[in-house]
Parts: structure tokens; C-alpha cells; sequence
């Protein structure tokens, strides 16, 4: 194709392309650009506006605040241990339910898989999964942040179309040579499987990371709060002062008071700090997976 | 397959009827393996399904759902008869139906531009930064959005001001609440929207376009005719899951993006539940909300899905 010359209109075309792409890419990017600059820059002096790309009054205050901050650090704990604890469960135990379900030949298994099917089409709602909560007694305990989000069917499909693809040969003769069904899968099925499992891992991670829901509406002691929970307490609190008037910069020490007790720093800029800190695991993560879940793992689910 | 299996098992598949037992016997592992799926998707799946009887019922939580007194249709009624409830569906309709409008097509268009994009690393440094969106949380983006948007110094504000104009509270305002819903969910989404088009799009064989070009075919007719009559299975899978969808105007984001300011175009039904059901604590009204919505989406994809089964090859069972 390389060889081929291109003709003018393709070449405006071209760059044309390039230029739309190129400009989209800058919207994706810029507003974690605005906050980077933002987050590096006296609150005080970033109020005088101005502040595009870089900052003009640099500080580490902001981010050395937050991290002295045990409110933010506990938050981060509990969403740190928390993505941790129920990435390593999930994609441990979904990889048992994919695995089960690409056994051929097994009794049943229209049934099975029609009984896990069916929850992604109906769901009891809201309430009823509220009083379940109340009911089994994790409102308000770690246990809620963990247990209901340790499975999505979805991610078992993705899996199980990923072990369909393995040669049954290898797990053939492994069981020829008397291996138990339980060593087939982890000495043969996981190894040759850590694409799909690192590409699930992923998707459940930042899922769990990303959270704001269960921490806002599930749980109400402070010390419990994940960190996405936290953030939108901070932002709910601002909008309403923006709202009522009594936000802006007439009043930053009544902002700072009922916010975190901080001098020295405008809660603005630590709401920017904070959306930079919580954004950089994801930034650190997805990239260097991108090549798993590119390939086909998404297109294998859709043909199932 | 099986019996390609069965000629090197140590202990033979037993085919036979009879033999079920034998060959649940076979298999017990790979069912010990999905007994922990069982048990928590009839505990986080289907007891709540069972929990739904309470739009039904006078829900007192000392009673449970058992004992609680049943009300029949009431709270169905009650809903029915709220106007209230009509400006939630239409708000709910109207911004599903944008963001269809909208939002569907976006990802297809990026993709078709990715995939002109010859030279391999440019392409994937343009793909990388367009998944960015899709992996922060709608809390994030909403803050982004605010901090932007704000008339406290805002990006916008800030340089409208500098351009000698006045500062507006866009996030405050009924009529912008639709084009900066569906233009964030554009953003956060596209991206992540045009893999599943751009790996359909590696799929297709290269002697195709290079036959069409000694037919002297040009860049249009080579998309309408090549590329867009290939993507049309996917196209069909995604619109059947968007079409079916289209009670969901996407909780996250709305909630999130939602003021007081806004409420007459920003309440939907997802939002109605949980202000009515949590907030308020009138469980019944609220669940037979919820159960009015998970109902019609049912219908909604099984009639959906049989309708394209029927008119194309596309469905998703």
C-alpha cells in the first residue's frame, strides 16, 4: 500500500484526518491537563484565573496537604485495599464459573448458563436489593464494598469464549496422565489464559475504583468512605455553595472550615489535586494492557 | 467435539440416557467449580427478584416481605396517576433517545478515521489517549466538567471574561442540561465505542478494496459498498442493546450532573427510584417503579432481539 502515490485529494483528506484526530485527542486529554496545572498552582493566585496549561505560581502544598490529610489518606486506604481484594476474588472466582461453563458435554449447562443469562436481563431493583443489604447486615460494614460486586456475568462470558478457544488436546492428555480437574485448570487453562485474565482484572479493578455509589448510598460511617465516595462529597459541597451563593472566593475560610480544616490551601485546589491523584493508578495501568484487550477479546464476547 | 473428547478421556463421556448420573458424576468438579456463582446469584440476583413482590405489598420491615399486607395494583396506580411521573418517563426517553441519536454513531465515525490512519504507532498513541475517558469514573468527569464550566473562575467563564463577556452558570442552566449531557457522554465514551468497529474493521480481507480499485471504485463507494456492509452485523448487535437500554438515560452521569436548577428536564427514572425509595423511604411506590422499568426493558429486548432475528441474520440469542 506504502508504495502506492498518493493523489492530492487523498492527501487532503489525509490530512485533514489527521488534523480531526488530532484535535480530538487534545479534547480527551486537555482537562486533565487544566487540572495537572491547576493541582501545581496556588489555590490563592489560580482564583486570579489565567491558568491554562502550566502553572504560574508552583506549589507542592496541595498535594503535600492531601497526603498529610488522614480523611483523604483513610479514603484512599480503604479504595486501595478495597479495587485489591475484590479484583483478586472476582477474577479468581469468575474464571471458576467461565471454566465450568466451557466444559463440553456438560449436563445441563443450557440450563446453567440460562440461569446466570437471565440476571443480566431482569434485575430486582434498587429497593429490593437495599433491604437484601439490611436484611444479610453489610450496610455500613467493608463487607458491602466487597461482596456484591464479586461477579458480573458479562466477564464470565468474556472468559469462557477466551478457554473455548484453548485446545482441549492439552487439558486432554493432562488428564490422561491423572491430573485432577482442579490442577488442569490452574497448571493449564490460567497459564495459557493471562491475557483475558488481566484484561477482566482491568475492567473489575477500575470498576471498583471508580465506585461512588455503594460508598454514598450504602455506607455512612466516615472512616469507610473509598475515595470516589469522597470525592463527590467534596464536589456536592461546592456546588451547593455555588448554588446558594455562598461559594466563590468571598468565602474560602467558611469553605475550608466545613470542608478540612486547611490553611494555606483553597479546597478548590484540592478537589483538583485530589481528581489528579485518583486518576493516575488508571492512567498507570491501562495503557500497558491495551494490547490485551484490543485483540479480539471484546469481539469474541459479541459473537456468543 | 465430544466424541473427539471421548476416544482420549481416560474415563469416557457416558453418552448413554441412563447414564446421566454417571456423567454428572463425571463432571462434578467443573459444577463444584460454579457453586459459588450459584449461591451468590441466588442471594445477589434472584432474591432481590423475589424482593420485588413489595411493590404489591404495604412493606413494613418488622413484617418482611412475607408478612407484609398486600395492596395489589395501588402503588402502580399511584404512579400512573402522578403527573410527576410523566415528566420523569419523558425526560428519561428524551435523553436515551439523544444519546442514541448522537452518541450511536460517534465511536463508528472514529473508528472509520482510525482506520485511515496508516502508520501503525501514530494510530495506537491516538487509540490510547481515546480510551482515557472511558476508565475514569463519571465523578471525575463531572468535576472536570464543573470546574470548567464553573462561573467561579471557570475555564469558559474565565476566557468569556477576558473576551469582555458576561460569566454564565452553564451547569445551572434547564435548556444547556441536554447538550452537556450527551456531548460528556460522547466524550467519555467514543473511544472505548470504536474498539469492538475498529477490530471488525481488521477483519476485512485487503484484496477486497485493492479489487474494488482496478474497478476504478473511489473512497465513498469503497466505504459504502466494503466497509459499511461489514460492520452492519456489530452495528445491529449494539443497536439491539442500545434500543433495549433506552429506559437507562444513565444513572451515574445524571445524578451527578443533576442541580435543583435542573430538575424539571434532569429528573429520569432511575433517579425518581432512588429519591423516592432511599431517600424518602417509601419502598413500595419506589420498587413498583423499579419493577415497571425492569419489565418494559425485558419486553423491550426480547421484542427487540426477535424482530432483527427475523428482518437479519443479527440477534444476540
Amino acid at each position: 500500500m506504502g508504495t502506492r502515490r498518493m493523489s492530492a485529494a487523498d492527501k487532503i483528506y489525509s490530512t485533514l484526518n489527521y488534523t480531526v484526530l488530532f484535535l480530538f485527542c487534545l479534547t480527551a486529554l486537555y482537562p486533565f491537563i487544566y487540572f495537572l496545572a491547576l493541582s501545581f498552582n496556588d489555590g490563592y493566585d489560580a482564583m486570579k484565573g489565567g491558568i491554562y496549561f502550566y502553572p504560574r505560581v508552583f506549589t507542592l502544598e496541595n498535594y503535600s496537604k492531601a497526603f498529610n490529610n488522614p480523611q483523604v489518606l483513610n479514603a484512599f486506604w480503604i479504595s486501595v485495599s478495597r479495587t485489591l481484594i475484590v479484583t483478586l476474588c472476582s477474577v479468581m472466582l469468575t474464571s471458576l464459573l467461565a471454566y465450568g461453563l466451557s466444559r463440553k458435554g456438560l449436563p445441563g449447562r443450557k440450563y446453567i448458563v440460562f440461569f446466570f443469562f437471565f440476571t443480566t436481563l431482569f434485575s430486582g431493583g434498587l429497593i429490593p436489593t437495599f433491604i437484601l443489604y439490611r436484611q444479610i447486615h453489610i450496610i455500613d460494614t467493608y463487607w458491602v464494598l466487597v461482596l456484591p460486586v464479586l461477579y458480573d456475568f458479562f466477564n464470565a462470558i468474556v472468559m469462557k469464549t477466551f478457554f473455548d478457544g484453548i485446545p482441549p488436546s492439552l487439558s486432554e492428555s493432562a488428564r490422561i496422565d491423572g491430573a485432577s480437574e482442579l490442577s488442569v485448570f490452574a497448571r493449564i487453562i490460567l497459564p495459557l489464559s493471562m491475557p483475558v485474565l488481566a484484561t477482566i482484572a482491568l475492567f473489575v479493578g477500575v470498576g471498583v475504583w471508580n465506585d461512588w455509589f455503594t460508598g454514598q448510598f450504602f455506607i455512612s460511617k466516615e472512616n469507610l468512605q473509598p475515595a470516589a465516595t469522597f470525592l463527590n462529597k467534596m464536589i456536592s459541597e461546592a456546588s451547593f455553595q455555588t448554588m446558594t451563593g455562598s461559594g466563590g472566593g468571598s468565602s474560602i475560610q467558611n469553605m475550608s472550615q466545613s470542608q478540612m480544616e486547611l490553611r494555606g490551601v483553597t479546597p478548590e485546589a484540592l478537589r483538583m489535586t485530589f481528581v489528579i491523584i485518583i486518576t493516575t493508578p488508571i492512567l498507570c495501568v491501562y495503557p500497558f494492557l491495551q494490547r490485551f484487550f484490543v485483540k479480539g477479546v471484546l469481539v469474541g464476547s459479541l459473537k456468543e | 467435539m465430544i466424541v473427539k473428547e471421548a476416544k482420549v478421556e481416560v474415563m469416557p463421556i457416558p453418552k448413554k440416557k441412563s447414564e446421566t448420573w454417571s456423567r454428572v458424576w463425571y463432571f462434578r468438579h467443573a459444577y463444584l467449580f460454579m457453586l459459588p456463582a450459584v449461591i451468590w446469584y441466588l442471594v445477589f440476583s434472584y432474591y432481590p427478584m423475589y424482593g420485588v413482590l413489595i411493590a404489591f405489598k404495604d412493606f413494613k420491615y418488622n413484617l418482611g416481605i412475607m408478612g407484609s399486607p398486600w395492596e395489589g395494583l395501588r402503588f402502580f396506580k399511584q404512579f400512573l396517576n402522578d403527573s410527576s411521573f410523566y415528566s420523569v418517563l419523558k425526560n428519561t426517553l428524551s435523553i436515551s433517545g439523544l444519546k442514541l441519536l448522537f452518541g450511536f454513531p460517534a465511536p463508528l465515525v472514529l473508528a472509520l478515521m482510525l482506520n485511515a490512519v496508516m502508520r501503525s504507532k501514530i494510530k495506537r498513541i491516538f487509540q490510547t489517549i481515546s480510551y482515557l475517558p472511558h476508565f475514569v469514573s463519571w465523578v471525575v468527569v463531572v468535576t472536570l466538567m464543573q470546574k470548567i464550566l464553573s462561573p467561579n473562575v471557570g475555564l469558559v467563564n474565565d476566557i468569556r471574561e477576558k473576551m469582555g463577556l458576561d460569566s454564565i452558570f452553564f451547569m445551572g442552566m434547564p435548556s444547556l442540561f441536554y447538550p452537556l449531557v450527551i456531548s460528556s457522554d460522547i466524550w467519555k465514551g467514543i473511544g472505548w465505542g470504536s474498539i469492538i468497529y475498529l477490530a471488525a474493521l481488521t477483519n476485512i480481507d485487503p484484496h477486497l478494496y485493492e479489487a474494488a480499485e482496478m474497478d476504478g471504485a473511489g473512497r465513498w463507494s469503497k466505504l459504502f459498498k466494503i466497509t459499511l456492509p461489514t460492520l452492519v452485523p456489530t452495528i445491529g448487535i449494539l443497536l439491539i442493546f442500545s434500543l433495549s437500554g433506552i429506559l437507562n438515560a444513565g444513572f451515574d452521569q445524571i445524578w451527578l450532573m443533576q442541580t435543583p436548577a435542573t430538575l424539571s428536564v434532569s429528573e429520569i427514572l432511575d433517579t425518581y427510584v432512588l429519591k423516592t425509595g432511599i431517600q424518602q423511604g417509601q419502598f413500595a411506590y419506589s420498587t413498583a417503579i423499579g419493577l415497571f422499568k425492569s419489565a418494559i426493558s425485558l419486553v423491550l429486548i426480547i421484542t427487540v432481539n426477535k424482530v432483527a432475528k427475523k428482518v437479519s441474520d443479527v440477534s444476540l440469542w
